[in-house]
């Protein structure tokens, strides 16, 4: 062996270096798979199909990549987003089903496949919330109660049904001791009985076994659908993370500065870490309080340092999630005020450092609560106690720069607003009656943006000037759970009922909504300000998985 | 008074007892809700105009009620405002209505008198461009 003198060892390292760093880079330029899956498609019906969701997934993996048909009946997924393997390819597009191929392998060159679909034999299950309320027949008033019934399950559920209004009277009513978060994967049923009223259950007994089965094999009214998507609204790639048990119920997401998602999960005690980029899912378990009690929290928030907080839901009080510690800090409920119908859905840490309080609610009594995280006791003010005695249901809430809380009246059709300082409460009536405002988030311009269940509207209330303004959604009976301004000034909602995305330009009133490739119940919406363009963020609280959302423009 | 405005008043005193009997069950919640509601108070209604002049739109309103709390809802374009009831336990007289809009000053605060305490409360509020 020749001895290398300090020179030679010099040059030596440095083309090692070189090399090294060349080869880093070359790494860092080409992603470790270039090929992409393109195809076509098309039924007996249209040779070419715009608006066809095409997915597909891995063999072994728990992502779910979606990308639409264009104007051209072609779909494109994007370069390096699916790595080599065999595909389950998966459609979605109203009246049809796959008629193959059903499997693609992908290797290291792209691949192009025609997919041809077939008439759907079954277009019953196919039908979103939305559509199901759009084909039955009956008043406003007849179907106005169906709306809660999507917190649990479809309405497909329902109308499959052959109850009669006889029979369906025992079943609403052991529905109606279920636990707000229950889902069809993990039934909670409550400890404090609610008080049902008779007359009102059989009204929708009634009603309910002429939309069913029970008078025959077939549905007594046409099925009617939406279109499918066209233009922008195909301009997209949706990805789906399947979470790793049936059960997890995500509620409320959000995204933390490193880019890993946060979520509460509705109807276990955990709060759930997932790293989009492998799809790994990390459960940290919550300090159960309340044994027997139903399990799950519900809104998740962040304070001023980035920690999070979680309402408690049956299990009663507050979760501080530390971010640097993984541990959490919990804030039981006082004894006195403990009660098997204790409940707090709500929780708004933004602006603790101000006064030291946190607010949050009492849903049993319609109320709202604070704490005072010196002494960890919580205090109970009634907004309400001066109006007559309506329904009232303080929900999503937000909080300014001096802790003056905001919140939603989900049970009625109010904002109200709670003064940090001596707790006296005003409340603004929406414009629209029977609106039941739900879930809020408050920019940097001082304005409430907030959806109107009940009315199908958006809602921006100008906590300057206490003036509202309202839009009117595109598709009658999408009820939308919440909404999230982004930093472009675009509005982005979603809901229990129409599986689909709504972006909204409040400035144009134009809008567009992206289809999603499955059965969707979206609560908490969240967008991720930090790309471009902007990636919107939900769970599917029934289909245990998170969604994201990139549009393309 | 005018025949004119008497038939306004008639009218609207009417057409509001109808809006608020409707806007009583809002709210509920499916069918454990309590929607029946028989602890209202007499609800409010009334004009904001300018003095001697037309009715002013988009004016606030704030109903307060001292120390308890306060209502703020906005007039529409013909300056007609409508507030559901309070309480039961709380009396009418307790309650002060007052207005305002960027460019005016109140002026003054009308109660028209009432004797059927079920009755819609009317009360007028007055602006003074600035």
């Amino acid at each position: 062996m020749t001895a290398r003198t300090p020179a030679l060892r010099l040059r030596c390292r440095l083309r090692h270096c070189a090399v090294g760093a060349l080869a880093i880079c070359s790494l860092w330029a080409v992603p470790a798979w270039a090929q992409t899956l393109s195809g076509s498609v098309s039924s007996v019906d249209e040779p070419v199909m715009e608006g066809v969701l095409v997915s597909a997934q891995r063999a072994g993996s728990s992502i779910i990549v979606t990308v639409v048909s264009d104007e051209h009946g072609r779909f494109r997924f994007p370069d390096g987003r699916l790595p080599p393997g065999h595909y389950t390819l998966r459609v979605r597009a109203v009246r049809y089903d796959l008629d193959g191929p059903k499997t693609v392998d992908l290797g290291p060159a792209s691949a192009d496949v025609a997919i041809r679909l077939r008439r759907t034999g079954d277009l019953a299950a196919q039908l979103t919330n939305t559509e199901w309320f759009m084909s039955m027949p009956g008043t406003p008033e007849q179907k106005r109660p169906l709306i809660e019934c999507m917190s649990c399950h479809t309405f497909e559920r329902i109308v499959r049904s052959t109850y009669n209004a006889e029979t369906f009277v025992p079943v609403l009513k052991r529905m109606a001791q279920y636990a707000n978060n229950t889902t069809q994967a993990r039934v909670q049923s409550r400890l404090a009985e609610r008080e049902v009223h008779d007359d009102l259950v059989r009204k929708l007994a009634a009603y309910l076994a002429t939309v069913n089965l029970s008078g025959g094999p077939a549905w007594p009214y046409e099925l009617q659908t939406l279109p499918r998507p066209k233009g922008r609204a195909t301009h997209v790639i949706i990805t789906e993370f399947q979470l790793p048990r049936d059960t997890i119920a995500p509620h409320d997401v959000r995204t933390d500065a490193q880019g890993n998602v946060w979520y509460s999960n509705f109807v276990e005690n955990f709060l759930g870490e997932l790293d989009p980029k492998t799809g790994e899912n990390r459960d940290y378990p919550i300090p159960v309080l309340k044994p027997g009690s139903p399990m799950g929290t519900l809104d998740l928030e962040a304070d001023a340092d980035g920690n999070l907080w979680l309402a408690m839901m049956f299990q009663t009080g507050l979760a501080k999630f530390d971010m640097a510690t993984k541990t959490f800090q919990i804030f039981p409920m006082q004894a006195a005020l403990n009660d098997d119908a204790q409940q707090q859905s709500m929780v708004m840490p933004r602006s603790a450092r101000v006064d030291g309080k946190v607010w949050t609610n009492d849903v049993a009594r319609q109320s709202i609560m604070r704490l005072d995280l010196k002494t960890g006791k919580y205090d109970l003010i009634d907004p309400f106690k001066f109006l007559a005695g309506h329904q009232h249901g303080p929900y999503g809430m937000a909080a300014d720069a001096q802790n003056n809380l905001y919140f939603m009246d989900f049970g009625d059709e109010n904002i109200g607003r709670v003064d940090a300082k001596t707790g006296e409460a005003t409340i603004y009536p929406t414009p629209t009656p029977k609106s039941r405002p739900r879930r809020t988030m408050l920019d940097e311009q001082g304005r409430l943006w907030f959806t109107e269940f009940a009315a199908n509207k958006i809602g921006m209330f100008d906590i300057g000037t206490e003036s509202y303004k309202e839009w009117n959604l595109p598709t009658p009976h999408t009820y939308p759970y919440d909404v999230f301004m982004d930093k472009n000034g675009q509005l982005w909602s979603g809901g229990m009922a129409s599986d689909r995305v709504l972006r909204l330009d409040p400035q144009s009133g134009s809008a567009i909504e992206y289809l999603l490739p499955r059965p969707t119940n979206i609560r908490r919406v969240f967008v991720d300000n930090s790309t471009t363009p902007v990636t919107f963020w939900a769970g599917n609280n029934h289909g245990a998985e998170i969604l994201r959302l990139e549009p393309l423009d | 008074m005018t025949l004119d405005r008497v038939w306004l008043r008639v009218v609207l005193i009417l057409g509001f007892m109808l809006a608020v009997s409707g806007s009583s069950r809002a709210g509920g919640v499916g069918f454990t809700d309590d929607e029946i509601n028989e602890d209202d108070g007499p609800s409010y209604f009334g004009f904001v105009r300018e003095v001697d002049g037309p009715g002013v739109a988009d004016a606030k309103v704030t109903a307060a009620l001292k120390d308890r709390g306060a209502l703020v809802t906005r007039t529409d374009i013909m300056g007609v405002y409508k507030i559901p009831g309070f309480g039961k336990d709380v009396d009418p007289k307790d309650i002060t209505i007052s207005c305002a809009k960027d460019g005016y000053k109140e002026t003054s605060v009308e109660r028209r008198p009432s004797t059927d305490p079920k009755e819609p409360v009317e009360i007028e509020c007055y602006l003074q461009k600035q």
